[in-house]
């Protein structure tokens, strides 16, 4: 596939996948709020980016502004280069690496910094302490989803998403190894910055790492943060969900279908379920969902060597 | 053409109010946040309208001409159950209908019918350069004292893990939304730790907003869970003696099933033998027809808060009735110089 076609098809499914996201996340907030979904919600996102875009852009007091610009520029990029490696179909990948997944898991490293960037860019406090928090739990989060990624490629023995999609035509990664699935939808919504694992822009900071962020500049941060939710659910789908496989419907049907699910799956999750504070979440991730995706992973290599 | 369908779009969105409250002004916020046409945002970054509710203390006007700069443009201001501040621009009041008014000043000011409002105060920082230290800061080397009149972070003592950063002194309130309305916090902090802290101003005094299901919904924002919180808003607005009785039951399974009670961190702030956990299940208890009290105690909130990390301490400081958090702002040490 040529190169322009194969960015179109990226952008094109990130776009769209952007906007539905943005709608659900919105339907996810009133049936948490104990409201019916409106038909409104589907052009609520546009009209929250009309808002932004008439809005003036607020400079803060000495910024670091070359750092506020490539902070949502760098996060939109780590989204698109981290969906470059799920395909669509067979074949129908933009850059089907041998190691795809060591790129994801990079990306997955970087959102850490760029995250820290736009906390530190607005020189001004509360978004500064979002930076750094979401750094203190980004390490574990991101350390989990090596082990859990690698317990996903096994099966495939194989790094490269492709072999891992194919290696689950007949069983899914999510029957073989449900605690991962559960695993990497948690590290999603750590990268997307989203309801309990929301330690960046958290209503406890009055928006963290955005706080200070209006017009243009907020838009770009929510745009790249929703392009980042819809490259974890592409990944989710590719490498837990089966990916293109499935009975009837054409691969990439299915492959957008399961993204959909996933995206709504992230969406409610975001609003049902509390925030621990800092320290707790830390306890939690190190002395018991580290441990937990490591045993996940002995597993998957035990069922790998007997069985396979 | 582009900037038309922009602003006819922007218009018709729920219009974006950054809440400054006052005196009695918090039951009224909460029940206008509820109406669709309006939403409410927790930084002035991200609203364009003002909505001062409620009386504002003649020391908190400063802060409130500062605030009203801090909002992006367009931008306009609306006085609730206040007069307007003098110095103010040419002022839009709110009356009973309060949310059509707020839509229709929004729509206004998004299609440029109303212009925005300009500074009232000079673009400078508060306070003149001191000339003192290696770099004219007042300091010592590159960090510490203060420049333009705001502290600078300087390395200390940590209280917690004998990991010294810098201390960082910030002065939060009094319109911040995460804490109470009117309360001032002077806050050291060291990473997110809070090592020391000072209560400069305390709450307004807030009539009628001690209901149990209110209190539930303060705390919930706070912990990712702003869907839940509006749950509980509306059937605290239920419970008034015109509308229906809201259904506690599913209300309670919901907030049982979010994993509020057990994200809290056990003993976290405790006061009068209660901690934040027991007060929550006092208030849920409260809401279901238990004949419960607070129970009494003397005590200072800026006590409460030492050694507590950033999100601990915004729950502590947002779990107590408003009339039980006034006392605590009261005495102490933590009380400053109570302007």
């Amino acid at each position: 596939m040529s190169a322009a076609a194969g960015l179109a098809l990226l952008f094109g499914v990130m776009a769209v996948g952007a906007w539905l996201a943005a709608a659900l996340d919105r339907a996810a907030l009133a049936l948490a709020a104990g409201r019916r979904p409106a038909a409104a919600m589907l052009v609520a996102p546009w009209r929250q980016g009309a808002i932004h875009l008439l809005r003036q852009r607020i400079r803060t007091e000495r910024p670091d502004a070359m750092n506020g610009l490539l902070a949502p520029a760098c996060y939109l990029l780590l989204a698109a280069a981290g969906m470059s490696v799920v395909p669509f179909a067979p074949g129908l990948v933009v850059a089907d690496l041998d190691a795809g997944i060591v790129l994801w898991g990079a990306c997955e490293a970087l959102t850490v910094v760029v995250v820290f960037l736009h906390g530190w860019s607005a020189n001004a406090p509360l978004p500064l302490i979002g930076g750094y928090r979401y750094v203190a739990i980004g390490l574990p989060a991101m350390l989990l989803s090596m082990f859990v990624l690698i317990a996903a490629a096994l099966p495939a023995q194989s790094l490269s998403v492709s072999a891992i999609v194919e290696s689950q035509a007949s069983v899914w990664n999510a029957v073989r190894q449900p605690p991962g699935l559960v695993l990497f939808l948690m590290l999603g919504l750590s990268l997307t910055l989203r309801g309990p694992f929301d330690y960046a822009d958290a209503a406890d900071l009055a928006g963290g790492t955005s706080a200070e962020a209006s017009g243009p500049a907020q838009a770009a941060w929510q745009v790249a943060r929703l392009a980042m939710l819809v490259s974890v659910s592409a990944m989710t789908a590719a490498v837990f969900l089966g990916g293109y496989h499935g009975p009837w419907l054409p691969g990439p049907a299915w492959m957008l279908l399961k993204m959909i699910v996933v995206l709504a799956v992230l969406a409610a999750a975001t609003h049902m379920f509390a925030r621990l504070p800092p320290a707790r979440m830390l306890t939690l991730l190190w002395t018991l969902l580290l441990p937990l995706s490591f045993l996940v992973l002995a597993l998957v290599g035990a069922e790998v060597l007997l069985w396979s | 053409m582009a900037v038309t369908g922009a602003s006819w779009l922007a218009a018709s969105a729920p219009a974006p109010v950054y809440p400054a409250v006052g005196a009695d002004g918090l039951a009224a916020v909460e029940a206008l946040s509820l109406h669709p046409a309006v939403s409410l945002q927790a930084s002035p970054r991200h609203a364009s309208l003002l909505l001062v509710c409620g009386r504002i203390r003649e020391a908190d006007r400063p802060a409130l001409r500062r605030l009203h700069d801090q909002l992006p443009h367009p931008r306009a201001t609306l006085w609730w159950r206040t007069e307007p501040v003098p110095g103010f621009p040419a002022a839009s009041c709110v009356g009973d209908d309060r949310a059509d008014a707020v839509r229709a000043v929004w729509r206004r000011l998004a299609t440029g019918a109303l212009g925005s409002e300009a500074d009232l105060l000079p673009d400078e920082p508060p306070a003149p350069w001191r000339g003192k230290g290696d770099h004219g800061q007042g300091g010592e080397g590159m960090t510490g004292g203060k420049p333009y009149g705001r502290p600078m972070a300087m390395t200390d003592e940590d209280c917690r893990d004998g990991l010294a950063l810098d201390a960082y002194t910030a002065r939060l309130g009094p319109f911040l939304p995460i804490l109470p309305p009117g309360l001032r916090l002077e806050l050291t902090i060291q990473g997110d730790a809070i090592q020391s802290a000072r209560v400069p101003s305390p709450p307004y005094p807030q009539a009628g907003s001690d209901d149990p299901l209110r209190c539930i919904a303060r705390l919930l924002p706070l912990l990712g869970l702003a869907g839940l919180a509006e749950r509980f808003r509306r059937a605290a607005q239920g419970r008034a003696p015109d509308l229906g009785a809201p259904d506690l039951g599913a209300l309670g399974r919901a907030l049982r099933r979010s994993g509020a009670l057990y994200a809290i961190p056990p003993g976290l702030g405790g006061f009068a033998g209660e901690d934040l956990r027991a007060r929550l299940r006092r208030w849920w208890a409260q809401a279901e027809g238990a004949d419960l009290r607070a129970p009494p105690g003397e005590g200072c909130l800026a006590d409460l808060l030492p050694g507590l990390e950033w999100s601990e301490a915004m729950l502590v400081a947002n779990s107590f009735e408003p009339e039980i958090l006034m006392r605590l702002c009261r005495a102490g040490p933590g009380d400053g110089d109570g302007s």
